[in-house]
């Protein structure tokens, strides 16, 4: 296994204060300032990666994620040596070509035409390559019917379109591809994934960086989380994808915790639980079984038909699953004291992950709220990521979140 | 893939035979070596695209075009002639001032718009910098490189203007390539140096034009070197090779006789060490760039 990438042990500081470059003036106050032995003013830095070590082999698909910040895009800038490390060794076999939103330095003043031969060649595609693939490259690109105008005339999108398509005719040994896919429509999108697709399928290395983990897990074999400059998980892409979601999970839970009760002033949710079917005091349920969300109530003066509502949200805005007096009207005549009410989702058609459970109480008139809409629990639905597709781990743990019986029909009205 | 194989495309990926080696990137300052100067043998596609793109941004949306390249020079002259010609007085070894004077123009016209223009070249394109990978001294040097398509009608000018006045080449003019080559060496060297320190300090935009009006007077332009007394002025000449070539140039095609050849040579010796001086400091600082750019 020829080795094409490796991290040595690599640290990237990054100076930090304000502006981005210093002037002389500092630079000579700091010298004046160790000539006479005065306390140098620490410049703070910002540590971009901290010892990262890591190797990628030849045909490889490696994916790099992890949250913002992290060191991902800093890791491929290195490599593709357009910034280099603090500390440590990085060694590269053969071309890079990298996709790192290429078209912002395309130039204003010169045609499409021009910037794509101009922008080969930077890129090293040898002249007589560029007009061979020329008509590839601006099909690719969807910008035909504009190359010989002055790129200052055209949007953004087609811009990056236009720098995209150059770097994806290359024939590199290693190619490198930061968040790319997020360019253009649908379609432009479909054929950056096929050409990634085509160059993996050739033999050649991929390094990738995206937040998309479905595409991540269709397109990579393994996968390294960095977190804060540091590498956390390395390993197949399925379980370091597992693991990250995980995380953001856990995170974002943590977050929200401790679930307040705002209480009313005569009506008060003093406790919501989670329940199995055997009543039991749970915060997991499997996927498939039954849960029951009990709300306990102290009323302090008799209410007449309040109206309960509890709902199921995961990380998107908004609940997907309501269930509300409102709309089935089994209204309670009257509440007064304490007590509780049992709402029961039969057999859980959801995937694995945690959901937050929302609850709210109204009067009886339908609005004005007794006790406000909000977050009152949460609850983890455990269960194996289902199924052998490309994208499994990611799409049943971070998709859509119901699970509804399906089945697919394929039928062929004709054969070519 | 369904495609037929082309010629130089590869269907498999490189085989272990056929690997390239492998690249060390470390941090730290960088130096020129064997390795830096083979690249730059590689990338000169690139370096030849910068020349390109470089001339044609210059005159995209110019009306009058490369006709400014024969405009800048003589107007500069023409307006020279009259005032220091004709009101100071000063003098100019027995040549008409006008045709003086624009030698001197013609020259340093280049020398001015190439080293100014290779000294902004980085920082004009950062984007790039913080984009893609190529050696960085491409850039300069192809700034370098475009300014010769001015000198090229400038030249033309100067010798209608040299005939005109009765001065018709004569076998001296063979050695004219000899400052052309000081020209573009001074300005390689002023370039690298600068555009790698403009990127660092943004001072060096500030004070380049001063610097470069300054070197207007302290270079042969408006009057003949020979004003310096020797040995000061082979001193001088060497010193700034900008002068050599001044007035190297002005003798061969003004009074149609050879170069002082000890001058001209010393100068393109020490005007070679500037380049690599400019060239060892623009790759000492350029592992900072895109973090600074």
């Amino acid at each position: 296994m020829t080795t094409m990438v490796s991290f040595e042990q690599v640290s990237k500081r990054y100076a930090g204060g304000v502006g981005r470059y210093r002037s002389l003036r500092d630079e000579l106050a700091r010298g004046y300032a160790t000539v006479l032995r005065r306390p140098v003013q620490e410049i703070t830095t910002v540590e971009a990666l901290r010892d990262v070590s890591f190797e990628v082999v030849e045909g490889e698909a490696i994916a790099i994620i992890g949250p913002n910040g992290a060191g991902k895009t800093t890791a491929l800038r290195i490599m593709s040596r357009i910034t280099y490390p603090t500390a440590g060794v990085v060694r590269v076999r053969g071309r890079i070509g990298a996709l790192l939103e290429v078209g912002t330095g395309m130039h204003p003043e010169l045609t499409g035409r021009e910037n794509v031969h101009l922008y080969g060649r930077i890129l090293g595609l040898a002249g007589r390559d560029i007009a061979r693939r020329f008509e590839q490259i601006i099909e690719f690109a969807g910008v035909a019917d504009s190359i010989d105008r002055p790129v200052k005339q055209y949007s953004s999108g087609m811009q990056l379109r236009l720098g995209f398509s150059v770097a994806a005719h290359l024939e590199p040994d290693i190619l490198v591809v930061d968040e790319a896919i997020a360019v253009g429509d649908a379609g432009f999108q479909y054929r950056c994934v096929e050409r990634m697709r085509e160059l993996v399928g050739e033999g050649r290395t991929l390094i990738f960086v995206s937040h998309d983990m479905s595409a991540v897990e269709t397109l990579c074999d393994r996968a390294i989380l960095l977190d804060h400059g540091e590498i956390t998980e390395e390993g197949r892409a399925g379980d370091v994808i597992e693991r990250y979601l995980g995380a953001v999970e856990a995170s974002r839970v943590e977050e929200g915790a401790p679930l307040g009760m705002a209480s009313g002033d005569r009506l008060e949710l003093t406790a919501v639980s989670i329940r199995d079917k055997a009543g039991r005091r749970v915060v997991e349920i499997p996927s498939g079984e039954s849960m029951t969300v009990r709300l306990e109530y102290l009323a302090r003066e008799p209410v007449e038909g309040p109206i309960f509502s509890v709902g199921l949200a995961d990380a998107r805005i908004g609940v997907f699953s309501l269930a509300s007096m409102l709309v089935d009207g089994q209204v309670p005549e009257r509440l007064d004291g304490s007590g509780h009410v049992d709402c029961t989702f039969e057999a859980l058609p959801l995937y694995p992950r945690t959901y937050e459970v929302w609850a709210s109480v109204r009067g009886a008139a339908g609005f004005g709220d007794l006790v406000d809409w909000q977050r009152v629990a949460l609850v983890r639905v455990t269960g194996d990521p289902a199924g052998t597709g490309r994208g499994a781990v990611t799409h049943t743990l971070a998709d859509a979140p119901v699970r509804m019986p399906y089945a697919w029909t394929i039928e062929s009205e004709s054969t070519r | 893939m369904s495609t037929v194989a082309e010629p130089g495309h590869r269907n498999d990926g490189p085989t272990a035979a056929t690997a390239p080696p492998l690249v060390e990137l470390r941090g730290g300052p960088g130096g020129i070596n064997v390795a830096a100067l083979g690249e730059l043998w590689a990338f000169r596609e690139v370096l030849w695209a910068f020349v390109v793109r470089f001339v044609k941004v210059k005159y995209k949306q110019a009306f009058v075009g490369i006709g400014w390249a024969i405009i800048q020079p003589v107007a500069a002259a023409l307006v020279l002639a009259f005032v220091l010609g004709r009101l100071a007085d000063v003098p100019s070894e027995g040549v008409p001032y006008l045709l003086f004077a624009l030698a001197g123009m013609v020259g340093w016209t280049y020398f001015s718009t190439a080293a100014g223009t290779a000294m902004e070249s980085l920082v004009d394109d950062r984007e790039l910098l913080r984009k893609v990978y190529f050696p960085r001294e491409t850039l300069p040097l192809g700034a370098v490189g475009a300014g010769l398509v001015d000198l090229g009608p400038g030249l033309l000018t100067l010798f209608v203007f040299a005939a005109a006045y009765g001065e018709l080449p004569t076998l001296a003019w063979l050695a004219l390539p000899l400052p052309l080559v000081l020209l573009v060496l001074s300005a390689a060297a002023l370039g690298l140096a600068f555009a790698g320190l403009n990127v660092y300090y943004r001072d060096v935009r500030y004070a380049m034009p001063y610097v470069l009006q300054l070197g207007l007077f302290l270079s042969p332009v408006l009057y003949p070197a020979r004003l310096i007394d020797e040995p000061w002025r082979t001193v001088y000449e060497i010193v700034n090779p900008v002068a050599a070539a001044l007035d190297g140039l002005r003798t061969i095609v003004a009074r149609g006789d050879w170069p002082d050849w000890g001058v001209t040579f010393a100068a393109l010796g020490w005007a070679i060490m500037l380049v690599l001086a400019g060239y060892a400091i623009l790759k000492r600082l350029e592992r900072g760039f895109a973090d600074r750019a």
